[in-house]
């Protein structure tokens, strides 16, 4: 019987990829989709407490994040292409205008 | 009366405030007339005064105006006019007036004229607000006024140079003017301190209600406002170890040589023992201290003068000495005597000084008694002058100086103090073998000045009879010792003074004894330096290099000594102060502050990379730390 | 005339904002007429002050956010008054006798906000009002510093803003745990220093609001050791810089003491006596010291200021009427004389552009009157009787030999270390020969010099011989601020330190 824990392991799992994809990835695009799976693994967490709880205020919570970090990508793409177009990079290393 | 008093006490104020208008302005005679005729002025009120005094026997007491009121103190400007203030009151303005006009003449060619006299009435008015006030602030303001007037006229030819100590042991007008100041300052703290005793302790300063208490205080308390007081006493009248300044000072003009550090202020020292003799009285320790402290520097100052060539250091040393003989007086509770022998000095000691300001100015400001000798030929006015008060000074019968001298002596005898008494009397031969010296030396002898190039002339005319009251004065003052005796004692018990029974006897032997020593201190002064001829007095530099001859002519080191273990000690100290202390230390650990949280700014910068990942890095390790810590709390809690 | 304090505190601030549409030339008479209105208006404050009246007068209270208990409160008392009159004095003869030509308008304006906050520090009666012109007036003063002063003045004003800022944080923090605590007890939040009087603190808690008003208040005095942003401060300012901030800014400090920590923590203060003492003495002997090895004429007379700052503070904590109303007499009159010598610095400056003692000599001869009115202000600062100077230090010395006798005579060599390093100036600049030829030709003050520095001669005599019409004022306050501490205090020790004025408890 798969329970409520397999589906917070897996959703540990994911979260923990999508923080080292954070944490190590150098390109903008590849954070972009880390994050992404970062949210991802909530949102799972975020339906599988809901079933368990038979509360659906959990489910509505994940939609409201893939709403969020659909409209968010929209907008983060937006300005990786304006990025890309301005210093024709998009790894990290290139972009560190703000070093103090 | 009551407007006579003002009188006395403002007219000298009036003459300064006039002459200060004229101040930076050229010359003018009048204005030395001018103060002189109020300095008469102020002279008239006080005899007038003292007149009154003497036949109703009236103390008069007037208050001006609040000065000060904080708190429970009030202090008021006011004004007593009973024996002893009166007595004070004649003899400062009788010889203001002399020396004012005196400094007419001497001081005839200096282009500072006008602020010469400004400054000089000035003294005068402090001096009368000294002696005249009836509290103990008001006495301090005086203090403090002749302090300053004394700064400024021992300063008074500012613009001379330092010299090293070799050549002018007083350096320069603005160093002895400032030793002066910072000397008797160090003895006002003690005076302050007094005052603050007297005050916690009786509630006033008034010396009426003071005194009045004194029998309700406990001996410490007396025994210490005693000696803080008598510490204020030892700075104003250079006593041992303050008396430094005294000689120094005499880098001022002659005229204030002889007010100031002679005739008036020095004086104010032993004034302020007989106005507080009550407190005196009670104090026997204290008082026993004051008369073997005077004893030892009439002594010592004397001992001083016997190898001194400076005509005018001189005097002041044989002022120190007869300070010393006056403070025996008043310690061993004779305080009318001490307060007599303070009036007959200030008149021969006066007279002497102007004397001397006359051989100054006919010798170019020249002081050395080795570069003059039979001067009376040029100058018989000064000569005859000078020989009259330096007998007084001896004590010679029958000047004032023996009188009141003889009398200190005999108290000595009478208290059974007999060191004191021996020192006194041995003191009383070497004054009178000093001050001798000195006349042979200059009015005597071989003429040593002209082969030097000087032409000396007498003084003018009209100042030698300005002079000429004091001469009479420092003949007759002794002959009235009755009378002043019994004005005195009008004022009560406590400046009484008998001698018993036994020294009443023996007082003709005692006073013979005094004469005997004073006329051998001239006869050897005679022999040695004022023959001509074979015999002639010459100088003998063997002797000059002798242990005790040096020892004396450098004063037995003791500016030596203030200089190397006060002056360059507390120079030296305060640099480190500054430089190691203040900015090393102080300032230092307030930089460093401020620099520790720079630097760790500085530090952490690097944290600022500008690279999102290494952001994205240091984000998830803080989360990571804030979930370590909220799981260690929860576990601990 | 009912909002009098208003305008003394609004009037020159509102002059100044109109100052920026005033002429370039006619800036300084701008000025210098808005000071002289403003120090009129202080003077009618004085004459309609009431003498007999030991309270707080010509009070105005306009609630401003009364939930939080925060109101525009202001009022005077004897203490306060003439700390009042002394700054727009001051004011208005540093302008007078300014001789800075560099964007004088600037300079005009800056003034006048500066004597909008410093007036303001004097009469607030609320803890908020107080703390917001207190901290105010550093800025106007940073500017000073920084826009006019030496080569080294950025570091000098810097180290004067956040020196002074960060003790002044501290304090703040003091007054929030006040008003926390006045919540507590009564429920309502008050920031009125009148109703924080009212507050009857523990002896622990008073000590610890002691130490954080003690922060605040000791660097602005400054007290050592925390002195040595003063030297920087005084050495890179402008002449009128170094007035303001002898005679005025540093007087905050004390003030702070009176107005605070000695009402609001009278045990805390009878147990602080002796490290205060203790802290005085240093400053007073030490700096004497220090101010004797300076090269520098104005560090002299900066490091003079600390040594008779510590007189001030030693009064303060003398705990009776003669110390405390000596003290604050001594403010005054601190605060007049220090100025006069920083005018009088500054004008041999202007002349030789050094104030090094080694370049000057024999200036008595061609500069008589510059000399004159230095020796007056010399024997001032000395404290010679019958100047300004000595009833300040007179009543100090003698109010605290009551607590001390030993430590009075420690304090008291200020007199003659005070003689030592003045005189020492004295023969340095204006005695021995004239022997530069850059002095030689200098010229003597000139009519507006002199004229500005007339009355504080005339002043400084006046006070001297007949101090009762400040002295007096000032002695009723403080008589009634020591009967309140006396009845407030809750330890037996400090019932007994706290001397009331024998002549109050006759009036009861």
């Amino acid at each position: 019987m798969i329970g409520l824990s397999h589906y917070l392991i897996v959703s540990a799992i994911l979260f923990s990829i999508g923080l080292v994809g954070v944490l190590r990835r150098r390109n903008l695009l590849m954070l972009f989709f880390a994050t992404e799976v970062m949210l991802n693994a909530v949102n799972i967490a975020f339906a599988a407490i809901s079933h368990y709880y038979n509360d659906l205020t959990g489910q509505m919570f994940a939609f409201f994040i893939i709403a969020i970090a659909a409209s968010e990508v929209a907008v983060g793409l937006g300005i990786l292409i304006v990025l890309y177009k301005k210093y024709g990079s998009l790894d990290l290393d290139d972009l560190a205008s703000m070093r103090g | 009366m009551e407007n006579l008093v003002y009188v006395a006490l403002f007219a000298p104020f009036v003459g300064s405030l006039f002459a200060s208008l004229f101040g930076m302005s050229e010359r003018k005679m009048f204005v030395g007339y001018v103060a002189s005729a109020l300095l008469a002025t102020a002279f008239a009120a006080s005899a007038t005064l003292a007149y009154n005094l003497f036949t109703t026997g009236e103390v008069i007491h007037v208050t001006m105006m609040d000065w000060i009121s904080a708190g429970d103190i009030s202090i008021p400007f006011g004004f007593v006019i009973d024996q002893i203030s009166v007595t004070m009151m004649v003899v400062v303005s009788f010889v203001s007036t002399i020396v004012h006009i005196y400094a007419i003449g001497y001081m005839d060619h200096d282009k500072s004229f006008n602020r010469f006299f400004s400054y000089l009435s000035a003294f005068v008015f402090s001096m009368m607000v000294l002696v005249m006030s009836d509290n103990f602030a008001g006495l301090f303001i005086g203090w403090e006024g002749v302090g300053v007037c004394s700064w400024l006229l021992v300063g008074f030819w500012y613009h001379k140079p330092d010299q090293a100590r070799e050549d002018n042991p007083s350096i320069s007008p603005s160093w002895a003017a400032n030793e002066a100041f910072i000397m008797n300052r160090i003895a006002d703290l003690g005076m302050l301190v007094g005052i603050f005793i007297i005050y916690w302790n009786t509630g006033s300063l008034q010396y009426d209600e003071v005194f009045a208490q004194i029998p309700y205080l406990s001996d410490t308390i007396l025994t210490t406002a005693a000696i803080a007081l008598f510490i204020g006493a030892m700075g104003k009248s250079a006593q041992f170890p303050l008396h430094t300044w005294l000689t120094d000072a005499m880098e001022g003009p002659t005229p204030v040589s002889a007010l100031i550090h002679a005739a008036t202020m020095v004086t104010a020292g032993v004034f302020l023992v007989i106005r507080a003799n009550p407190l005196f009285a009670e104090t026997p320790e204290v008082s026993f201290f004051i008369a073997s402290l005077g004893t030892f520097v009439a002594f010592y100052a004397a001992s001083m003068a016997l190898v001194e060539r400076d005509l005018k250091r001189i005097i002041a040393y044989s002022t120190l000495s007869q300070l010393g003989y006056m403070f025996a007086a008043a310690g061993l509770g004779a305080y009318w005597i001490a307060l007599f022998h303070l009036a007959a000095h200030a008149f021969f000691k006066a007279l002497l000084f102007l004397g001397g300001g006359n051989v100054m100015h006919a010798m170019h400001d020249e002081l050395d008694l080795f570069k003059m000798g039979d001067l009376r030929k040029k100058m018989r006015g000064t000569w005859i002058y000078m020989t009259i008060a330096s007998i007084a000074l001896a004590g010679l019968p029958p000047l004032a100086g023996f009188w009141s001298k003889d009398a200190i002596i005999e108290t000595a005898f009478n208290e059974h103090t007999y060191i004191l008494w021996i020192m006194l009397v041995i003191t009383a031969g070497m004054t009178a073998f000093y001050s001798f010296r000195q006349i042979f030396l200059s009015f005597h002898g071989e003429d040593r000045h002209t082969a030097l190039g000087f032409h000396p002339h007498e003084m003018y005319k009209f100042v030698l009879v300005a002079m000429s009251p004091l001469a009479v004065l420092a003949i007759i003052t002794g002959w009235f010792m009755g009378a002043y005796k019994g004005f005195i004692y009008q004022l009560g018990e406590g400046v009484q003074y008998e001698m018993s029974e036994h020294t009443h006897h023996l007082a003709t032997y005692l006073g013979l004894i005094v004469i005997f020593f004073a006329v051998s201190g001239i006869v050897i002064a005679y022999l040695k330096y004022a023959r001509t001829g074979e015999k002639a007095w010459k100088r003998n530099e063997e002797v000059e290099q002798g242990f005790f001859y040096k020892l004396l002519k450098n004063q037995y080191y003791v500016p030596k000594f203030y200089e190397e273990f006060i002056t360059k000690p507390y120079a030296m100290i305060s640099e480190v102060f500054w430089t190691k202390i203040d900015l090393k230390i102080v300032d230092a650990t307030v930089d460093n502050i401020a620099k520790f949280f720079y630097s760790t700014g500085d530090k952490t910068r690097a944290m600022q990379t500008g690279n999102l990942s290494n952001y994205l890095n240091w984000m998830a390790f803080g989360g990571v730390l804030l979930l370590v810590i909220a799981a260690i709390s929860a576990m601990i809690g | 005339m009912d909002n009098i304090l208003s305008i003394l505190v609004f009037f020159p601030a509102i002059a100044g904002l109109l100052g920026f549409v005033v002429d370039k030339e006619s800036a300084r008479s701008y000025g210098i007429t808005v000071t002289a209105i403003e120090f009129f208006l202080s003077l009618w404050l004085w004459f309609s002050f009431d003498m007999n009246n030991a309270g707080m007068q010509f009070v105005e209270l306009i609630p401003l956010i009364p939930d939080m208990g925060i109101s525009y409160y202001l009022g005077v008392d004897g203490i306060s008054l003439f700390i009042i009159l002394m700054t727009t004095l001051m004011t208005l003869i540093g302008m007078a006798s300014m001789g800075e030509t560099k964007n004088i308008k600037n300079m005009i304006i800056t003034l006048l906000f500066l004597e909008m906050t410093m007036v303001g520090v004097f009469v607030a009666l609320d803890a908020i009002i107080f703390y917001l012109f207190w901290e105010l007036s550093l800025v106007p003063m940073l500017y000073i510093i920084g826009a006019w002063g030496g080569p080294l003045r950025i570091y000098a004003s810097i180290k004067f803003f956040l020196y002074t800022f960060t003790g002044s944080l501290i304090m703040l923090v003091g007054m929030l745990f006040v008003a926390f605590l006045y919540h507590d007890i009564s429920g309502v939040w008050s920031f009125a220093i009148t109703d924080w009087y009212a507050l009857d603190l523990p002896v622990n808690y008073q000590l610890w609001l002691f130490a954080a008003f003690f922060i605040g208040f000791a660097i602005k005095v400054p007290m050592f050791p925390f002195h040595t942003w003063i030297p920087y401060a005084h050495g890179q300012a402008p002449t009128i810089g170094s007035v303001i901030l002898a005679a005025v800014l540093l007087k905050m400090g004390t003030y702070g003491f009176v107005r605070f920590s000695l009402p609001m923590f009278p045990d805390a203060s009878v147990m602080a006596i002796t490290p205060i003492a203790v802290l005085s003495l240093i400053m007073i002997i030490y700096t004497a010291m220090i101010a004797y090895a300076q090269k520098d004429m104005k560090q002299v007379i900066a490091y003079s200021s600390v040594s008779h700052m510590g007189i001030i503070m030693l009064g303060l904590f003398a705990m009776n009427a003669e110390g405390l109303s000596g003290s604050v007499f001594q403010m005054l009159s601190h605060g007049i004389v220090s100025g006069a010598l920083f005018m009088l610095v500054g004008m041999i400056y202007e002349r030789r552009h050094t104030k090094l003692l080694s370049e000057f000599g024999g200036l008595a001869a061609v500069m008589p009157k510059f000399a004159i009115i230095f020796g007056i202000m010399l024997m001032a600062s000395v404290g010679l009787p019958l100047t300004f100077g000595f009833v300040g230090e007179f009543l100090v010395l003698l109010g605290f030999y009551k607590v001390s006798p030993m430590i009075t005579i420690l304090a008291g060599t200020s007199i003659i270390l005070g003689a030592v390093y003045m005189l020492r100036v004295m023969k340095l600049a204006f005695f021995g020969p004239l022997d530069k030829e850059e002095n030689k030709v200098l010229k003597d003050l000139n009519a507006r010099e002199t004229w500005s520095l007339i009355p504080l001669v005339a002043i400084v005599i006046w006070l001297g011989v007949y101090p009762k019409p400040v002295l007096q004022p000032i002695d009723n306050s403080v008589k009634a601020l020591l009967t309140f501490m006396h009845d407030k205090a809750r330890t037996d020790e400090a019932k007994d330190m706290i001397k009331v004025a024998k002549s109050t408890k006759e009036a009861k």
